[in-house]
């Protein structure tokens, strides 16, 4: 780790906790500091406080920085993969299968629950995968990624998955599935459970285990692909193992929270920013810029519209498009 | 010289014509006046309909009920594809309300569309309205906004005796209903539920609180949000612990809403297994089967 990343990474770490303990105040039930912490040293869960405390405000907190995380190392492979900061972790199509996937089940099916698994993150964590599936095919060339290809490939794709959900839901046949639909297309963590944060979870630690064996390879790459050939970087085998770890991840992410926007496209971009383009902690400090944002998008999103909260990624949007025009303008970067 | 002859020969007749007009202005104007009203809706918009309308139809469900039991059935044109109350309904013509088919309620020449307010949207009432086809729109958030509403009705439809007999009918009992729980001690709070992801419900400025009252109980949701079926957090739910939920039978919610939502098993309602289904068309409807739709949650309060 360099000298220059250790004072951002515990900046970031004091930033999680101060917003783990603000959020952990955010409810409906009235809770003081004192009360939070004999809750997690003596939790008694007859008391339906403390109940709301570990089982509802709790895992919500863990699945926004889990998908905060989640996004921006994808938002991070992704531009890293194809060396343009535009890019983000919905290029492959993640978002749009998997908003088609769970279109699918919410519009099609009478019961969302079966065998006392919930439906829909499965649907749509088979949707994001799928497409991604088909994206990398038609964006690769005898087993070779080709970057632009990929980019077309997922865009037209996109628009597809993204017709056919808005058939599905021009169809159908009730304003609730309709409003279920619309509701899970803006994002949301009130879903949020233990019995799930298992998968993002494991998901994000393989993803950076992995990384750290690929970390050089991929600042590498991150300067241009030449340079990266010159360099003896096996470009097409790196290129696969960013496309699979980011979609995977991706997917695991859109499947429980739906598609929030923009943490993939700015935080990777603001990372290279205060770290460099090559710093050897780019990841890690990317997964808790990642983290702290998008909870403290989530603390907004509850502060500003209580009960239940604005959709999360109305929040992130707020933020990411004046991100994404002075990217645009600014930096003239090009497609 | 022709050429003027011919221009006498054209201007005379129309000359004549424009005086005739003229003189006949008065009565024309007194005879429109005869046969059309100027009526204002409970959304304040005013309107010019016929005196006595001969083709009507409605946009909502709830509005094909009222309007069959206030309305010369005859002069009901058409429903809705979500009208299927009366039987009688089931026989008009099919308008998609939604997305509207506005060619199909034109080629009907409709004299008036009457319509509920939330269900058709403004700009297909604007819409409507260019085309020259007024549209009358109701507003519910009380019982007594129902016994309004008919009487309304039967005044621009030239029924105002049926309205009268229909409302005096319904306010009598539905007063010996409130007459019935005015005795019960204690009114359990009821929170109805109109959707499970995310988790909707009725709120308090919607008419079920006026029907819930009525059938000795209350509404669980007594916090005044923008919405009228507001979503609410599983905490904001345990917090309200109500002592009756309303969306689906206890065995239809326990392997779906509960199985989603375990920890809202520590609810009052779902501890005494308090959790009813009720008929989707009275609870949703703000329709003259009020009666019914407070005698049934009255029948859901009382069981143990």
């Amino acid at each position: 780790m360099t000298r220059r990343a250790v004072p951002w990474i515990l900046a970031s770490l004091a930033l999680m906790v101060l917003l783990v303990v603000l959020g952990l105040r955010i409810g409906s039930f009235a809770t003081d500091y004192a009360f939070i912490a004999h809750t997690l040293l003596h939790y008694t869960p007859a008391d339906p406080v403390q109940l709301a405390l570990v089982e509802l405000r709790l895992p919500r907190i863990v699945m926004a920085l889990l998908a905060g995380a989640g996004l921006a190392v994808s938002g991070y492979l992704m531009q890293a993969m194809v060396n343009n900061a535009l890019a983000d972790p919905y290029l492959l199509g993640t978002a749009s299968g998997a908003s088609l996937g769970a279109i699918l089940c919410y519009s099609l099916l009478t019961t969302l629950t079966v065998g006392g698994v919930y439906l829909p993150p499965v649907a749509a964590l088979v949707g994001a995968l799928v497409t991604t599936l088909i994206v990398v095919a038609l964006g690769s060339q005898r087993g070779q990624l080709i970057p632009g290809q990929l980019l077309l490939a997922g865009v037209a794709i996109s628009s597809l998955t993204a017709a056919l959900g808005g058939l599905l839901t021009f169809m159908s046949s009730s304003e609730g599935k309709l409003r279920t639909v619309v509701f899970w297309a803006m994002g949301s963590f009130e879903r949020a459970g233990w019995d799930v944060l298992p998968y993002p979870a494991g998901a994000l630690a393989a993803a950076l285990v992995l990384l750290v064996f690929l970390q050089k390879d991929l600042n590498v790459l991150l300067l241009g692909e030449e340079r990266a050939q010159t360099l003896g970087v096996h470009v097409a085998r790196t290129r696969w193992i960013l496309v699979v770890t980011a979609a995977t991840l991706t997917g695991c992410v859109v499947a429980l929270c739906g598609p929030v926007g923009f943490v993939g496209l700015m935080i990777p971009h603001l990372t290279r920013w205060l770290l460099g383009v090559t710093g050897k902690a780019n990841l890690l400090f990317c997964a808790l810029l990642g983290a702290d944002f998008l909870l403290g998008c989530d603390l907004l999103a509850r502060l500003l519209y209580p009960p239940a909260g604005l959709p999360v990624g109305l929040i992130t949007a707020l933020f990411g498009v004046p991100f994404f025009v002075y990217l645009l303008r600014k930096k003239r970067v090009t497609l | 010289m022709t050429r003027l002859l011919s221009r006498l020969f054209i201007g005379l007749p129309l000359l004549v014509l424009l005086i005739g007009c003229h003189s006949d202005d008065k009565p024309a104007a007194a005879a429109a006046a005869e046969t059309s009203q100027h009526v204002t809706d409970d959304l304040g918009h005013s309107l010019t309909i016929p005196a006595h309308p001969r083709r009507i139809m409605s946009l909502a469900a709830s509005m094909t009920e009222m309007l069959y039991a206030v309305a010369d059935t005859a002069t009901i044109i058409a429903r809705t594809q979500v009208c299927d109350f009366p039987a009688a309904a089931l026989r008009k013509p099919v308008i998609n309300s939604y997305p509207l088919d506005l060619e199909g309620l034109v080629a009907l020449h409709p004299d008036v569309v009457f319509t509920v307010e939330g269900i058709t949207s403004l700009d297909d009432i604007a819409r409507l309205e260019k085309l020259g086809i007024p549209v009358y729109c109701q507003r519910y958030t009380k019982v007594t906004d129902i016994m309004r509403g008919l009487t309304d009705l039967g005044r621009l439809l030239g029924r105002a005796p049926q309205a009268h007999k229909i409302t005096d009918s319904l306010a009598a009992k539905l007063k010996t209903l409130e007459q019935e729980v005015a005795v019960s001690a204690t009114r359990p709070r009821v929170l109805a539920i109109t959707w499970q992801d995310p988790i909707y419900v009725y709120g308090e400025n919607t008419l079920f609180t006026d029907r819930i009252r009525l059938a000795g109980g209350q509404n669980a949701v007594t916090e005044h949000f923008p919405q009228p079926y507001p979503a609410l957090t599983r905490e904001y739910i345990l917090k309200l612990n109500p002592d009756v939920l309303i969306g689906g039978s206890f065995g239809k919610l326990d392997s779906t809403f509960f199985k989603n939502y375990p920890e809202l098993k520590r609810i009052k309602a779902y501890q005494n297994r308090r959790v009813y289904g009720i008929t989707g068309s009275l609870m949703e409807r703000p329709s003259p089967r009020v009666v019914e739709a407070v005698r049934e949650l009255q029948h859901l309060l009382r069981m143990p």
